[in-house]
Order: C-alpha cells, then sequence, then structure tokens
C-alpha cells in the first residue's frame, strides 16, 4: 500500500502547484467545458412568470446555478421628483441587487455599490429600447430585479427574468428582450458562461438581442478581445440569444394557456 | 394555536372548459397577427415592416377591422361609465388624485362631487380650503369615471348617492380582468353583506347599509360596531373572492354567490386552503354551467 | 439530447465556502469504437481489431490505464506498439494537475492517429459519472470513477458483435488495492509491469518501465542517505519569512560535488548561493528549482578549483565519498568565501530524458547498472534492463523516475537506443538532444498546412502584390545553399537616380498565424545548421522550393525597394509584397567572376556591379559611423561525398560578393526596423546588441598593451579606429587575431519587443535600431517581422498575439534560447567533426597562436583550421614543471621559458579517445621547447589517400 500514501501527499503537493500554474482548461479537447456543456449548448432554463400577486407582473428564472427574480410595478404615477416626468413617454425605473447570501463569500452591500448601479444603468438602457414607452406618457415603470443566487451571466439572466415579469405585466414591448454572456476561449465562442468561466480569464460579453428584427439593445464588454474575433463573438451571442428566446417564447406560452380566462361569453 | 403548514405545490387553475389548451389566439410580444395591411391597429399591437405585431402575451379581439390584443393582466384601461373604488393618495387645489390601479393617478375635481347643502350649490373658495375634510389622503371612495384625459389619466365623478366615501368594509384588489361588465355594479348580496365590483378590480366588502334611503353620497361613515355574524360574512366573501380570482372565474353577483353558497360547510379560514379552493370553484363552476344550460 | 443534472461540489479554500457547479451528465459521448453500432459517432479512434498480442490476454481488447500508469510510463505509451488504448477524462485531468509536461506528451499522443488513442469523457456521461461518497478520498473516488467507467466499457463492448469475439477492455493499474477492488467487480485488470512484460514481440519495452515504488525498496539498502526533503506549505513559508531562498540548481560542470543556486532577486539583483557536498546537494538535478537555507556565516566556503568526477564504477552506496569531501572542505578553507548554503527541498523537478552511456554492472547478468549522461552535469542515473550487453558502446536515453533519500544515484529508466557511440548520425541526435532542438520530422498536422501541388500563382494572390517579374533580379548565397531567401536587383531609373530592391521569401504567404505549422515554427525558431546536416524550421517544401527564392521560377516576395542616388543615399524607402523571377542564382564566387570579368555586360552582371558599386559606399559610410569589423575563423569541412566523412578542412573565405550581399541586407534591415517601429511602437520583435560592460575589454587591452599597441574602448568608434590601425610588423596575423579577441569581449545580440525595453541600439552595426527581415525561411523572427510589416503596409491582418507586447516578449525569449542552442549545437558539430578528421588524419604538426594564458596552461590557435586547444602544463600522471602565473602581463613562466599572448608555438593535434563520450582534441608543445614539457615532433603518417575535392 505504500504506493497509495505517497500518491496522496505528492498528488496534494502537486495539484496545488499546478492549480496555480495551470488554471482551468475551459474545453476539453474533446469539445466539453467544464460543466459539461459544449461549446453552443446554454445551461438549463427554468422559469415561472406570476409569482407574486401584488405586483403588476413578477417572474422567477433559473438559468443554470444563476436564479435570478425579477419584479415590475406599473405603469404607474410617477413618484418622487416630478421633475423625472417625461410627456412623451413613461420613465423606466431599475434596481438592480444582489442578495447577501448569493455568492460564496457573504455581500456586505445589497445594492447601492458600484457595480450594482453600473448594472440597474444597463437594465434601464436595455429595456428603455424594447419598452414601448411612448403609449405610456406622464407615468413610471419600475422593475426590481434581485440575484438570488450568482453563479455567472447575471446581466443574461436579469434581463430574460426582467423581459418575463414585463411580458407578465402586460405592458407592451416590441419584442421579448434576450440576453446571453459569451466568452472566447480557444479560438471558440462559448454561449451562457457559468462563474467559474467569467473567472477563467476569458474574455466576455454580454449582448441583449430582440431576436425577432435582431436589433441589438445592449452590447457590454469590458475586456480585451482582438478586433477580427469580435465579429464571431457577436455571431455567437446572437445564436445564443435566439436560443434564449426560444426557451423564453415556451415559457410564455405555457403561462398565457395556463393562466388565460376562459372565454366564456 | 395550530399553525397548518405545507410544502409548496404547482396549482393549476381548475377549469370544466377543456378548449382553453392549444387556443390560436393567443399570441406573445413580437408574434405577427397579419401581414395584411386591411386592418387597423388596436390596443397591445404595433405595426413593423407593414405587418401587424402583437407587443404583449395575450388573446387577439378582432372588432371588424379592428385588431387588439388583450394582455391577461394590466392595469385598469377606464372607460365612461365604469364604476371605480379608488383610494385618495393627494389632495391638490380644487381636486383629489385618486389611486384606481390605472397607470395614472385619476383626478376627482372637486366640482364633480356632491358637496353638503344640495347638488347645484357654487363651489366656493371656502370649500377649497375644506378639502381635506370632506376627503383625505386614504380615504376609500366609490366612484364613476366621466371621461378620459388624452394622455390616459381618469377623471371621476361620484354625483350619484351611490357613489362617494367608503366606511366600514374590507377591500379586495384584483385583476380588472376578472371583473365581469354588468349593468350595475353595487349589489346587496342575499348572504347579508353588500359588494361593491369596481370595474378597475378593487372590490369593496361592507355590512349592507339599514336604510337605504338614508342620505348618502355624503361624507359621514358611521363607526357603529359590526355585528359578528355580518363580519364573518364579509370574511368568507372575501376569501371566496381569493378563490375564484386564483382560479381565474369571472367575478360577477351570480358567481359570488354561487361560490358563497359552496363555500358554507368549510370554515371561513379553511377556504384559502388549496384543495378547499378547488372544491369550492368545481362546485360554483358547476352551478353557473347549470344554470347557463 | 442532453440529460442534465446538476450536483454539488463543496470546496474549502480559506474560510468556508460553499462552491456550487453544476455538472451537465449527458447521453451523447460514444465509446469511440468501430466495432460499435450504438454509438452515433462520426469518427472512430479504437479500431475493429486491435492487435496487441499478449500471453495474459490472447484476445482482442483494449487497454485503459489509471493515472498513475500515464504518470509513471509515459514512455511506455508512447511506443508505436501500444496502441488502442481509452484515456479516460478522469486520468487525464489528474494528470493535467499533476505533471504539465507529462500531460503535454499525453496529448501528443492522442493526437497521433496512428496510435488509435481515444479520450473517453466519462465524468461527463450520464452512465460513468459517480458521486463522491462520504468519507471517500479524492482519489479513492477517481479510481472508483476508472472502474466503473472500464466496467461500463465492457458491458457496452459486448454488445457490439465482433468476429473474433467481443472485444474486452484491460485496466492497467499498479494500486494493489485499486486492483483487487476491479478484480472483485468483474474486471480483467493487470498491473503495468505484468501487462508489458506479456506482450509477445516487444521484449525491449520492458527496459522503458519505470521502476515502480515497490521495486525501488528492494534494491536499496535501507540507509538513509540524504535529508528529507521539506514539504511544499514549510518551503513557502519559509520563502515567505525570508529563512530559505528559491532559485534555479546549476550544477558544476567540473565537481559533482559542487553546485550553485542562481536566486532571482527583485530588479537586476540575483545572488548565487554555493552548495557543496552530497548532503548539502541534497538530490538536486542541474535545472530544478530548489528551495535553499544559507548556511552561518563560518560555514561558508570558497569554490573549488578541484575537478572531481564520480567515477566510482558500480560502487552503489558506499562509503568513501566522505573523503572526497574532506579534501574538498580542506581546499576551500583558506581562499575568499562565498555564501553557502544546503537545499532543503525541491519546489519544481526540471527532469527532461537525458543522453548518455551506460556502465555495464560488474556483476555479470545483473539487470541493474548505472547510467553516465553525457552532459557533466547530471548525475548518474541507475537502470534496470536486460539488453546491458546489447547497449555498451551504445548513445542512449534515460528518465528519471525519482530520487529516494536511500538512494546514492536517482532511479531511472531506459527510454530508448541512439545508436551506437562514435557514429556519426548518433552523435548528431545526441547533441540535437543535449541542445533541445527540436529535430523530429514534422508531423501531420503540420505537413496538412502546406499548399498543395503543383502550386501556382492564383489571381487572390496577387490581390496587394505588386507584379516584379520582368525585373532582373538574381540572387547570391553560398555554393550549395537550397534555401535561398533573398535576391536582388538594381536599375536606372529615368531621373539618374539608381533602384535598388531586396527580395525576400514570402514565407508568412505560407505560414498562416496560429496554425499548427506556425507553432512548430514558433517553437523551432531557426534552423540549425550542422556539418552536413540541416534541421529545417519549416517542412522542405516550403524551406527548398515554394519559398525558396530560385532562378526562373515565379516566386512570392516582400520587397524592400529603395531610390539610391550615386552617393548611396537613399531618397525614397517602400515595402511591397511581390512576384519575382529570379534570373540568376549565384554562388558568391561566380557573381565575384561575372563582377571582375570586364568582358560580360548582360543586365545580372551590369546589375551586380551597380550593387557592388553602391555597397562598397555603404559599408564605407556604416564603417564612419563606428560599425565593427570582427572576426571569427569559420570553418568549412570537405565532406567525402560517399562516406560522408570530413576529408580536409578550410576557413570560410571571405569575398567582396558577400559583403555586398550582406550590406544590402543590413540596410533592408534597418528601413524594416524603423518602419515596424513607427507603426508598432509597442510591439515590434527587434534586435539589439547591448554595448559591453568596460570590463569585459580588460583582457583585450592587455593583450594589446603587450604588443605596445593601443586600444581604445571609450566607443563603439573609437574600437573600430584603433582596430584597423593596430599592426605589428612582421607579423601579419596580429590585426585577425586581435579582432577574435574583441569578438570575445562583446555582448550576445538578442531579440526583444520594442515595448517592453528602452534600449534599442544595435553596437556592432552601429545602428539606433535593427530587426532582422531577410532570413524568414531560417528564423522566425523574420516570420514574425514580415507580419508586422505587413500589416503596417495594410496587405494583410494582424491577430491577437501580434499585438499582444507579453506574448512577443515571451517569443523572442524563447527564440534568443533557441539561438543561443542551435549556436552551441553547431559548435559541438563544428568539434565532432573536427575530432572525425583528426581521426582520420592521425597526428598533426602545426603552426598556432597563443590566444589566452591561463594559470595552467596555454590556449592556442590553429589559424589553419580555426582551432582552439588548450596546452596543459600540469597533467595527472606527470610532474608538475615549475609554473609562474602572472595576471598583469598575462604571461607564464613555465620553467625557462615564458609565454605571452600571441606568441608562435608549434604544436602537435592528436585525438584522445580515451573516454568515448567525452572525445577530444590534445594538443603538445614542440616548439619552443622546454625540457620537460615540451614534446618532439612525432612523425605524420602519410595519407592514405589523396582527399578528392568537395564539389
Amino acid at each position: 500500500m505504500g504506493n497509495v500514501v505517497q500518491r496522496q501527499t505528492r498528488g496534494a503537493l502537486r495539484f496545488q502547484l499546478f492549480r496555480k500554474m495551470a488554471g482551468l482548461e475551459l474545453l476539453s479537447d474533446q469539445g466539453y467545458r467544464l460543466d459539461g456543456r459544449k461549446a453552443t449548448e446554454l445551461r438549463k432554463f427554468q422559469a415561472r412568470m406570476g409569482v407574486f400577486a401584488q405586483a403588476d407582473g413578477s417572474a422567477y428564472l433559473e438559468q443554470g446555478n444563476t436564479k435570478a427574480l425579477a419584479v415590475v410595478y406599473g405603469p404607474h404615477e410617477v413618484r418622487g421628483a416630478r421633475s423625472r416626468i417625461r410627456h412623451d413617454r413613461a420613465v423606466i425605473n431599475c434596481q438592480y441587487s444582489m442578495a447577501t447570501f448569493s455568492t460564496a463569500e457573504r455581500k456586505r452591500r445589497p445594492h447601492g455599490d458600484r457595480k450594482s448601479t453600473e448594472m440597474s444603468l444597463h437594465l434601464k438602457q436595455t429595456f428603455e429600447a424594447a419598452v414601448m414607452t411612448q403609449l405610456y406618457p406622464r407615468s413610471q415603470i419600475d422593475i426590481y430585479v434581485k440575484i438570488l443566487q450568482s453563479d455567472g451571466g447575471n446581466y443574461s439572466v436579469c434581463v430574460n427574468a426582467a423581459t418575463l415579469a414585463v411580458i407578465d405585466a402586460g405592458i407592451p414591448m416590441r419584442d421579448y428582450v434576450c440576453a446571453c454572456t459569451v466568452g472566447f476561449v480557444d479560438e471558440t465562442p462559448l454561449a451562457d458562461l457559468c462563474y467559474a468561466e467569467e473567472g477563467g480569464g476569458v474574455s466576455s460579453l454580454a449582448l441583449a438581442l430582440l431576436p425577432r428584427g435582431g436589433q441589438i439593445a445592449l452590447l457590454q464588454m469590458d475586456a480585451r478581445l482582438h478586433q477580427d474575433h469580435l465579429e464571431a463573438l457577436i455571431e455567437a451571442a446572437m445564436t445564443a440569444c435566439k436560443g434564449v428566446s426560444k426557451v423564453l417564447d415556451q415559457v410564455v406560452r405555457q403561462h398565457l394557456q395556463e393562466a388565460s380566462v376562459p372565454s366564456a361569453e | 394555536m395550530a399553525a397548518d403548514m405545507r410544502l409548496p405545490t404547482i396549482q393549476k387553475p381548475v377549469s370544466l372548459t377543456f378548449s382553453a389548451f392549444d387556443r390560436k389566439d393567443l399570441v406573445v410580444p413580437g408574434d405577427v397577427i397579419t401581414s395584411d395591411t386591411g386592418f387597423m391597429r388596436g390596443h397591445g399591437t404595433y405595426v413593423d415592416e407593414e405587418k401587424l405585431t402583437a407587443s404583449v402575451a395575450g388573446e387577439v379581439q378582432r372588432v371588424d377591422k379592428l385588431i387588439c390584443v388583450k394582455p391577461l393582466k394590466t392595469r385598469f384601461n377606464g372607460e365612461v361609465g365604469d364604476v371605480v373604488v379608488g383610494r385618495i393618495t393627494e389632495v391638490q387645489q380644487k381636486r383629489w388624485k385618486v389611486e384606481t390601479n390605472s397607470r395614472l393617478d385619476s383626478v376627482l375635481l372637486l366640482s364633480s362631487v356632491n358637496l353638503p347643502g344640495g347638488e347645484l350649490r357654487r363651489r366656493s373658495a371656502e370649500d377649497e380650503l375644506t378639502m381635506r375634510e370632506y376627503l383625505q389622503e386614504g380615504d376609500l371612495i366609490s366612484a364613476e369615471v366621466q371621461s378620459v384625459f388624452s394622455d390616459g389619466a381618469l377623471s371621476l365623478h361620484t354625483r350619484s348617492l351611490k357613489y362617494g366615501k367608503l366606511g366600514q368594509g374590507v377591500l379586495v384588489q384584483l385583476s380588472p380582468s376578472l371583473i365581469k361588465r354588468q349593468k350595475t355594479h353595487f349589489h346587496n348580496l342575499p348572504c347579508g353583506a353588500s359588494m361593491i365590483l369596481g370595474n378597475n378590480g378593487f372590490v369593496w366588502l361592507y355590512p349592507t347599509p339599514e336604510q337605504l334611503e338614508e342620505e348618502a353620497g355624503g361624507f359621514y361613515t358611521s363607526l357603529e360596531p359590526v355585528s359578528v355574524s355580518d363580519r364573518e360574512v364579509i370574511s368568507r366573501l372575501r376569501n371566496c373572492l381569493l378563490a375564484l380570482a386564483a382560479h381565474k372565474v369571472l367575478l360577477f353577483d351570480t358567481s359570488v354567490l354561487y361560490c358563497y353558497e359552496s363555500s358554507v360547510h368549510h370554515q371561513v379560514k379553511d377556504i384559502l386552503k388549496p384543495e378547499v379552493m378547488e372544491e369550492i370553484v368545481m362546485l360554483t363552476q358547476q352551478k353557473l354551467l347549470d344554470q347557463e344550460g | 439530447m442532453l440529460k442534465s443534472k446538476t450536483f454539488v461540489k463543496k470546496t474549502r479554500s480559506g474560510g468556508v465556502m460553499k462552491i456550487v457547479r453544476e455538472h451537465y451528465l449527458r447521453d451523447d459521448i460514444w465509446c469511440g469504437s468501430e466495432v460499435c453500432t450504438e454509438c452515433k459517432q462520426e469518427s472512430t479512434a479504437l479500431q475493429r481489431d486491435p492487435c496487441l498480442e499478449s500471453n495474459l490476454c490472447s484476445y482482442p481488447h483494449y487497454v485503459i490505464p489509471d493515472t498513475n500508469v500515464v504518470l509513471h510510463q509515459i514512455d511506455v505509451l508512447e511506443d508505436q506498439v501500444i496502441r488502442n488504448v481509452i484515456i479516460l477524462q478522469t486520468v487525464l485531468a489528474e494528470v493535467r494537475h499533476r505533471s504539465a509536461p507529462i500531460y503535454k506528451r499525453l496529448k501528443d499522443i492522442v493526437h497521433e492517429k496512428e496510435k488509435n488513442f481515444y479520450t473517453f469523457t466519462n465524468e461527463h456521461h450520464r452512465e460513468t459519472f459517480i458521486e463522491r461518497e462520504p468519507g471517500e478520498s479524492a482519489n479513492d473516488r477517481n479510481d472508483r470513477a476508472i472502474r466503473v467507467a472500464a466496467k461500463w466499457y465492457s458491458e457496452h463492448l459486448k454488445k457490439s458483435e465482433s468476429d473474433t469475439g467481443p472485444l474486452k477492455v484491460v485496466l492497467l493499474t499498479n494500486d494493489q488495492g485499486n486492483k483487487q477492488k476491479a478484480e472483485e467487480s468483474g474486471l480483467l485488470v493487470y498491473k503495468c509491469e505484468e501487462y508489458i512484460k506479456s506482450l509477445i514481440g516487444n521484449p525491449e519495452l520492458v527496459d522503458r518501465l519505470a521502476l515502480s515504488n515497490d521495486d525501488k525498496n528492494d534494491i536499496t539498502s535501507s540507509k538513509v542517505l540524504f535529508p528529507e526533503h521539506l514539504p511544499l506549505s514549510r518551503i513557502q513559508a519559509g520563502l515567505k519569512n525570508g529563512t530559505f531562498l528559491q532559485g534555479t540548481f546549476r550544477a558544476s560542470r567540473d565537481n559533482y560535488l559542487e553546485a550553485t543556486v542562481f536566486v532571482q532577486g527583485e530588479g537586476e539583483e540575483s545572488t548565487e548561493v554555493l552548495i557543496q557536498g552530497l548532503q548539502n546537494l541534497n538530490r538536486s538535478v542541474y535545472q530544478d528549482v530548489v528551495a535553499v537555507q544559507l548556511l552561518p556565516r563560518d560555514q561558508w566556503v570558497a569554490p573549488s578549483s578541484v575537478v572531481l568526477q564520480d567515477e566510482g564504477a558500480a560502487k552503489d552506496d558506499n562509503e568513501e565519498e566522505g573523503e572526497e569531501e574532506k579534501e574538498l572542505r580542506v581546499s576551500a578553507a583558506e581562499a575568499a568565501r562565498k555564501p553557502t548554503g544546503r537545499v532543503v527541498g525541491i519546489i519544481k523537478r526540471n527532469w527532461r530524458p537525458f543522453c548518455g552511456m551506460l556502465n555495464a554492472s560488474i556483476i555479470k547478468g545483473s539487470t541493474r547498472h548505472l547510467f553516465t549522461p553525457a552532459d557533466r552535469r547530471i548525475p548518474r542515473i541507475r537502470i534496470e534492463t536486460r539488453q546491458a550487453d546489447a547497449l555498451a558502446g551504445q548513445r542512449i536515453m534515460v528518465a528519471i523516475d525519482g530520487w529516494p533519500k536511500h538512494s546514492r544515484y536517482p532511479n531511472g529508466h531506459f527510454v530508448r537506443s541512439l545508436g551506437s557511440a562514435g557514429d556519426k548520425e548518433t552523435e548528431q541526435q545526441v547533441l540535437l538532444l543535449e541542445h533541445d532542438v527540436p529535430h523530429q520530422a514534422f508531423s501531420q498536422a503540420v505537413l496538412s498546412f502546406l499548399p498543395t501541388m503543383p502550386w501556382e500563382i492564383t489571381p487572390e494572390v496577387m490581390v496587394n502584390r505588386e507584379d516584379l517579374r520582368s525585373l532582373t533580379v538574381c540572387s547570391v548565397d553560398p555554393p550549395g545553399c537550397t534555401d535561398i531567401d533573398d535576391a536582388l536587383h538594381c536599375r536606372e531609373l529615368d531621373n539618374g537616380n539608381l533602384e535598388v530592391g531586396v527580395h525576400i521569401a514570402d514565407v508568412s504567404h505560407f505560414i498562416r498565424p496560429g496554425n499548427a505549422m506556425d507553432k512548430e515554427a514558433a517553437n523551432r525558431g531557426t534552423t540549425v545548421y550542422l556539418c552536413g546536416k540541416r534541421i529545417d524550421m519549416v517542412p522542405e517544401l516550403l524551406s527548398s522550393n515554394l519559398c525558396s527564392l530560385r532562378s526562373n521560377v515565379e516566386r512570392l516576395a516582400f520587397s524592400c525597394i529603395w531610390e539610391i542616388n550615386h552617393e548611396a543615399e537613399i531618397l525614397k524607402t517602400r515595402f511591397t509584397k511581390s512576384v519575382i523571377k529570379s534570373k540568376a542564382s549565384l554562388t558568391y564566387a561566380e557573381a565575384q567572376m561575372r563582377i571582375d570579368d570586364t568582358t560580360q555586360t548582360d543586365d545580372v552582371t551590369k546589375n551586380l556591379r551597380g550593387l557592388n558599386k553602391l555597397a562598397k559606399i555603404l559599408k564605407k559610410h556604416r564603417i564612419l559611423k563606428g560599425a565593427l569589423t570582427l572576426s571569427s575563423i569559420e570553418v568549412r569541412f570537405h565532406i567525402d561525398s560517399e562516406t560522408h566523412d570530413p576529408i580536409d578542412l578550410q576557413t570560410k573565405e571571405l569575398m567582396e560578393t558577400n559583403s555586398m550581399v550582406e550590406e544590402f541586407m543590413l540596410l533592408a534591415n534597418i528601413s524594416v526596423a524603423q518602419k515596424i517601429f513607427d507603426e508598432f511602437p509597442d510591439c515590434a520583435l527587434l534586435r539589439k546588441h547591448p554595448a559591453p560592460p568596460p570590463s569585459n575589454y580588460d583582457i583585450l587591452l592587455k593583450a594589446a598593451k603587450s604588443k605596445a599597441v593601443e586600444i581604445h574602448t571609450d566607443s563603439a568608434k573609437a574600437l573600430a579606429d584603433s582596430l584597423d590601425v593596430a599592426r605589428v610588423d612582421g607579423f601579419p596575423y596580429f590585426n585577425t587575431l586581435l579582432r577574435i579577441l574583441a569578438t570575445r569581449c562583446m555582448m550576445q545580440a538578442v531579440y526583444f519587443c520594442s515595448g517592453m525595453d528602452s534600449d534599442f541600439h544595435h553596437y556592432g552595426l552601429a545602428s539606433p535600431i535593427y530587426t532582422h527581415f531577410t532570413s524568414p525561411i531560417r528564423r522566425y523572427a523574420d516570420i514574425i517581422v514580415h507580419r508586422l510589416l505587413a500589416v503596417a503596409i495594410a496587405a494583410d491582418k494582424t491577430y491577437p498575439d501580434l499585438m499582444d507586447k507579453q506574448k512577443q516578449s515571451a517569443l523572442s525569449n524563447n527564440l534568443n534560447y533557441r539561438h543561443k542552442m542551435s549556436q552551441y549545437a553547431q559548435r559541438a558539430s563544428v568539434a565532432f567533426h573536427t575530432q572525425l578528421f583528426f581521426k582520420s588524419r592521425g597526428i598533426l604538426n602545426e603552426e598556432g597562436f597563443v590566444l589566452f594564458v591561463r594559470k595552467n596552461a596555454i590556449i592556442v590557435l590553429i589559424p589553419k583550421f580555426g582551432l582552439e586547444g588548450t596546452v596543459f602544463f600540469d597533467s595527472k600522471n606527470k610532474v608538475v614543471p615549475k609554473v609562474v602565473f602572472d595576471e598583469e602581463g598575462p604571461s607564464l613562466t613555465v620553467e625557462q621559458h615564458t609565454f605571452h599572448i600571441f606568441d608562435r608555438v608549434m604544436v602537435t593535434i592528436s585525438l584522445d579517445a580515451s573516454n568515448i563520450q567525452h572525445q577530444k582534441i590534445r594538443m603538445s608543445l614542440i616548439e619552443p621547447v622546454v625540457p620537460g614539457v615540451s614534446v618532439s615532433a612525432p612523425e605524420i603518417e602519410p595519407l592514405a589517400k589523396k582527399p578528392r575535392l568537395d564539389r
């Protein structure tokens, strides 16, 4: 049994050493990612619409282990500063927050930090592009999103959850807004990154798409990527977003079937 | 005190009409309804590259050349003549702001209310100062939609004795789409309580007033204690309303009454238990079908 | 198609942290076998009938090795015999964590088609994934996962039909516990040794087996010889608080009991720690990264000047060492002391396979032998082999498996034989391996990126390319050159000026960034020229055909075209990709003849004359600016065309045309360097030659002074000028000798990335900026420069690595390393051929000059052969004469005679073949006659055969 003992000690030593040096292999030669998906495969979706009775619209979405709750209030009278009133359209108010227990290390501030503020702003921009705000002058639409568990692609999951909530609230939109985070590894774009992949030094890009028209609602990227690869990456992101839209479509139709009032009259 | 705890379960609304499945007239945002340009664009649709496209998820309704999509759930879209129940949110000059589950707060003008001392009284500056004495923030009122402003806000009036400030009772907030339009939305139910089914989805339950002829529409609220039996009836009604709403049954006097009747075997607090709820709603629907047929 | 399940993995790091990761299980992972009809796979790796004949398993079978088998027996797995192996993902991941080099080798094997290796992604397969059970260690879980996967395979393959009965899988493991459990679950399982030994027809594979731990126990005595290595955690703690230092272990070439550890300090600071004695060396091997602890100051010693070789033949762990060590101490005690330490732990082993020879054991029939590596810095290695008799006298390769603390020598295993020692082929192999020159044939993956033949210029190629086929372009190269990467033209323009073009093979057109061929070329870095052999950087089709600018064929080129006036001032410079058709491929001598022969007036000759004229002016300008003309003697062998043995040795002759071509190449390089630096200030790949520190010149100054000549070294120009005027009457060779000495003072020129450095100066060429552009066929740096230039003139696209200065910098480090190694290899090759030459010529008496004077020897240069040798005055078995060394002179007085630098001497040259691994040229003094030292001139044996001239 001498063999086994030695193997353990040496294995442990080497392991510590090489994990630092080698990093994680994000895409194996056989084309599988860390969690067993292929490059273009999305994570598992689970969604429910109308989870709250009080809110005008609400939705819960799980994309793999990233879980988000979105709630929509409105359109309603503008609360607070009257100066925000727009006479030609509704204002959209977004708030992004992360539950303190959503990450591996407990968060101190659930919202209001720089990252959350930025994310809120991104969400606002995304939905201003999709919601037909001009139909509701002088009013306000609130979109609150909370990440309950974070495992990568927070922005995308929030957008997708918020889309469902907005639809649930019966607020007119041009189209679904579908978002997906993609990364670039070994000349291959990976769709729907999980946390381990996002952290693995991948240049990642988040894209929100109105799938039917192919318009981009928001494209965000803060990593370095060579220009030549950008097109391929955006292409992959669009494909992934279309995949997301198919899943969301199913969810919405299912919900419609279940929730529609039987037209008795 | 014994508490009843249970695990979350997915509830399917009970329905006796199975035709609800695979309905073709359900659309989601972005769905093209028709590319025929002969149609007119209604609510919940927009035109994208000459194609009539849905902007909300719901059912398509066609009236002649007009195509609308009615979302499942939406804020209240008031029309002239609708009965609403609302809550005062703000007192302004010559007007009250009323929250009516509409996308903008509704307006109740000082000139659209009956003030004590005759219908045709002039509104004086003094009245403006005492507005808060008639109605203040938080008060509930029933009213009728008088007109709709261009931005979609509603103007209300209470120029009828049936409208006015609401006294003791229970407010139930439901989806406006569940309220069935009827001739009257004021019901004195035989079970011993009254109900205002506001078109905006707000339902007001209150003990049936003793003298109907008494000068109502005023701003007087009775603070007399309500008897336990009345309170129980009102509570039962409230729970019945919630049960019906949970299963998407249209609300009108008969459906509420049938539901009330079906529930009498259960204790009031048990009505909200899913299995009881299901049973009661089933019975109600059965009764409704029987009545139709 | 995707069934997913999520599961929870918990890991702790630092505080309590729960990490949850998804793990999708799939049912679309196929088995990879040709036989299988169930799996819907597109390609299969495992053959229908795997032909591994074994005594143990007479049925057709696939092999599944476990992690330890892969880690320890990678040499066996690499053998061509071992095929149809299933590598499980679990194994691959474990190997990856535990050894990066083995992981790379494993991946290489998997990629090789003929090996029929298949990687099975068992961790993501629905039926083979297992969860770690409570109380189960990670290793046990992995072992179980391997068993489950093996089980799955055997069940799965049962279902498929085969002519020879169902295929089976055989699990290989060296772990007793694992083996037992596998047997219990009905698997076919063998120990790796058992299995390999059972293979029919491959007895030599057994030798390549690494020793497993069980075997080691019984060879060595249980006596502990070395202190235990500290665990990594303690080392790290020690490094942090400063008690230990981390550094690279460098064994001494001359003394096996001594080494230094090179500690890279912060910034430029770095120190060397001296290590003496076996105990303190503590099983470190050359190039290991080790942790050292400094000894107290009173135990510090000075490096000894004694040459000690580990010669105990097969005296396994005996105790005589003690004496040698003592001897070492005493001799060291008096002199200046240096920081001394001891190795406390190994941070990273840097073992590679070593070349060397076997010292057969004295005991007949013994299977354990010692192996002596060719590199003296590597300790001897104990290996086990049954073919000792066959291997005696052969050069072999051996890999180290481990060095237990109770063993005097590291344990290793035989990898392969290179051939018999002294054989030309073998020796060439050895020197390639020892200098880390990648010399394997190009892999299929690389060759797949070659253009298909017949190749022709298509219109797509002509986009962004100028047609220069009409120009009279010619190339001038050394004779026998097949990889012609430069060609020239020169013509008169209408305005009276001259247009000169340098056309360089457009290699970057064929080698696209990032593909296998590019990666291979980047790794090789340079073509290595050995005597009679060339190790190409790019496949031959490119190097000798498509890229070679041969005459009368259309070739793609990258041209640098100047407009120059007759005073050789550059008026205009432009760069373009082009197509050319060379009119003539000349040798230097041919070109020279044409220039000199006034009767020739053809275009090519006119061209050459124009170029030659300009080159002379350019050279003059350059020298005025302070460029150095240094000298080193290059030798050329005349090789017998049949035996490929060298028959004559000649120093290379330089002609005017050499300098002509060189001049324009320099000009092109400088122009390109400026252009790419202007365009990409952050990531241009340039070449610099730092000015040497003044102390480097000491030897040169002293030497010159001894002949009353003054040399100024304040600047390159001063040096060049003073070298030019340095003459001694009646000693014509003096100037050349001086230049040879000056060359030795110089620093190494290096590639670097412009974004990472601020000093660009090229000292030798006296140019503020320089790069390599003109030889893309044989240097990878030039390819990068071509790519940069192509982007700069918008003829090609850029790619991320090209613009990344970190990567660029890493690349230039590799190129510098390869360049250095190739030079060493080249020198070693020359040295070997020189030996061969002297072997065939017997003893020779020649005239030479004293180049250096050392404490106990003089170094003599034989100009005729460009050969340098050492004449020792104290050899082991002779009486040591009285030797007085004067450092100021420097001069050496032996008995009565005093030797100065540049003294003319006569020596006799012979081959010392007493040590077959390290043959050397021995020189002995004939003239001046010093009693007791010099020898009488031996008779020169007449040559058996008249040497034929080289064609």
